[in-house]
């Protein structure tokens, strides 16, 4: 049973290994960019030197793809934290996000009248005793019929709460790599696009494989000009600045395209929360405190 | 003072913001006013804001340059306050008994990563008034059932019993049933976690 165990684990670091050491890695140096020709081709891996380098699990290596052609061309390799890129696949922590983002911006606008706002009412319907009924000193309460409403909805009930710092910063972190794991994460090199077409968008998405809904996040507020038109008419293709990344439109669209800057400000401000001190953060929220 | 700095002087116009409207705020940023322009915020009342005259001839009161990165910048720096939590300086032993990472921690199928405060991420979860003792390992990366093996085993020769475990692969958690965060600490750091 023992030798059984112990060869069974030495296979599964054999497979380990050999899955996360690939070709390309053998001829990779530490410098920022390096260039690794493999049968007549060119390919550019983006080496980063993190502040807080991932100690044992090996970053992830990201296709750099292009948005100027319908085909998709492999621009380059990316290299992308674990801890933000790798991160365990934390459901329940994903539920919660989900959960906390429709609530906090939900008000429920139910409403009944209670007997005091029920029309009429004032009079008692009958004597108190010798007619043999039970007895009642309103039409309006809630016993009868037309009455008010015992502990009913009363309108503009916020829903709002504040999920705690932490479940936020991981459900971002989650939620992304399990895009990145299911393959529905793609880093583009930037966001020119050749016509202001729609259809050449439907087009590409089409080719690509990305389902009917893409989100795509871009560092900036401003986005080119082609790419706003494009996706003008096409209400399940949405641009989103890196600030507005949020676990809710992660899930809603199918596939998630960040370009390079996007996903490298993501990391870095995900990083820095995870390797800071969040006691500011963790306290209790207040809504007067801004 | 109700009068608000009327001027056509670009510095000053800046200032009318919260801050201008505090006069002895404005004037503690750097303009100074003159007597002739003072004329304008004497306690004198105006029919209205638009009537009231502009305040003309302002001079800066100090005289400054601006410098990119001087030398001094170094002593400044020392007193801003750390944005991400400070690495570890090394040494050879450290009063308080904490003990440093080990490089060969790299080389096992299984790790250990330290917290962001470089801790070990065991703890002791005590529940039903202190009648259940749970000991949890967190921030296990790699062979997270190997791990669980070796630890068990490790208990059972140290306590001369069974030690009931549940691994969590998604949360990458393991939990022991009883107090063993110091047995579990001395493993820990005997395979340089």
């Amino acid at each position: 049973m023992k030798s059984s165990l112990n060869m069974a684990s030495i296979l599964i670091n054999a497979i380990k290994r050999l899955h996360l050491s690939p070709q390309i890695r053998l001829c990779s140096l530490n410098s920022a960019a390096v260039t690794t020709t493999t049968a007549n081709k060119t390919i550019n891996i983006l080496k980063k030197e993190w502040e807080f380098p991932p100690l044992y699990t090996k970053p992830r290596e990201v296709w750099i793809e292009n948005l100027d052609t319908v085909e998709e061309k492999k621009l380059g390799l990316i290299e992308l934290h674990p801890m933000v890129y790798a991160a365990p696949p934390r459901i329940d922590i994903i539920h919660s996000n989900v959960i906390w983002q429709r609530k906090y911006r939900w008000v429920s606008w139910a409403h009944t009248k209670t007997r005091a706002e029920v029309r009429g009412g004032g009079k008692k319907p009958w004597p108190q005793k010798g007619l043999g009924r039970a007895r009642h000193g309103s039409i309006r309460s809630p016993l009868f019929r037309g009455g008010g409403v015992a502990h009913g909805p009363r309108s503009g009930k916020s829903h709002f709460f504040m999920l705690p710092f932490h479940l936020r910063l991981h459900g971002l972190t989650t939620t992304l790599s399990a895009k990145l794991a299911q393959d529905d994460l793609h880093i583009v090199k930037d966001l020119e696009l050749p016509t202001d077409e729609s259809q050449y968008l439907v087009d590409l998405i089409e080719n690509r494989n990305w389902g009917p809904a893409v989100l795509i996040i871009d560092d900036t507020d401003y986005a080119p000009r082609n790419i706003t038109a494009a996706t003008d008419n096409l209400l399940h293709v949405n641009i989103m600045p890196v600030y507005g990344l949020n676990v809710y439109s992660m899930l809603k669209h199918d596939t998630l395209v960040l370009t390079q800057a996007a996903a490298e400000k993501i990391e870095e401000k995900l990083l820095y929360h995870l390797h800071s001190d969040n006691r500011e953060r963790m306290k209790k929220f207040k809504i007067d405190q801004v | 003072m109700a009068t608000v700095l009327r001027t056509h002087s670009a510095f000053a116009r800046l200032l009318v913001g919260k801050n201008g409207r505090i006069l002895n705020n404005s004037l503690d940023l750097g303009a100074k006013l003159l007597p002739e322009s003072q004329l304008a915020l004497s306690s004198k009342h105006y029919s209205s804001y638009g009537k009231s005259p502009f305040v003309r001839k302002i001079k800066e009161q100090y005289n400054y340059e601006i410098e990119k990165n001087p030398p001094e910048w170094e002593y400044v720096k020392r007193l801003l306050p750390f944005t991400t939590i400070p690495k570890i300086i090394p040494k050879d032993s450290y009063p308080s008994g904490w003990v440093p990472p080990k490089e060969e921690a790299l080389n096992h199928p299984y790790f250990l990563s330290r917290t962001k405060n470089a801790e070990l991420p065991i703890y002791l979860k005590i529940t039903y008034r202190g009648m259940r003792k749970i000991s949890i390992i967190r921030k296990i990366e790699g062979d997270i059932w190997l791990l669980n093996d070796e630890i068990k085993q490790y208990l059972k020769q140290k306590n001369k019993r069974y030690v009931e475990t549940r691994v969590h692969e998604v949360a990458r958690l393991i939990e022991t049933k009883g107090d063993y965060v110091n047995d579990l600490r001395e493993w820990a750091l005997s395979k340089g976690f």
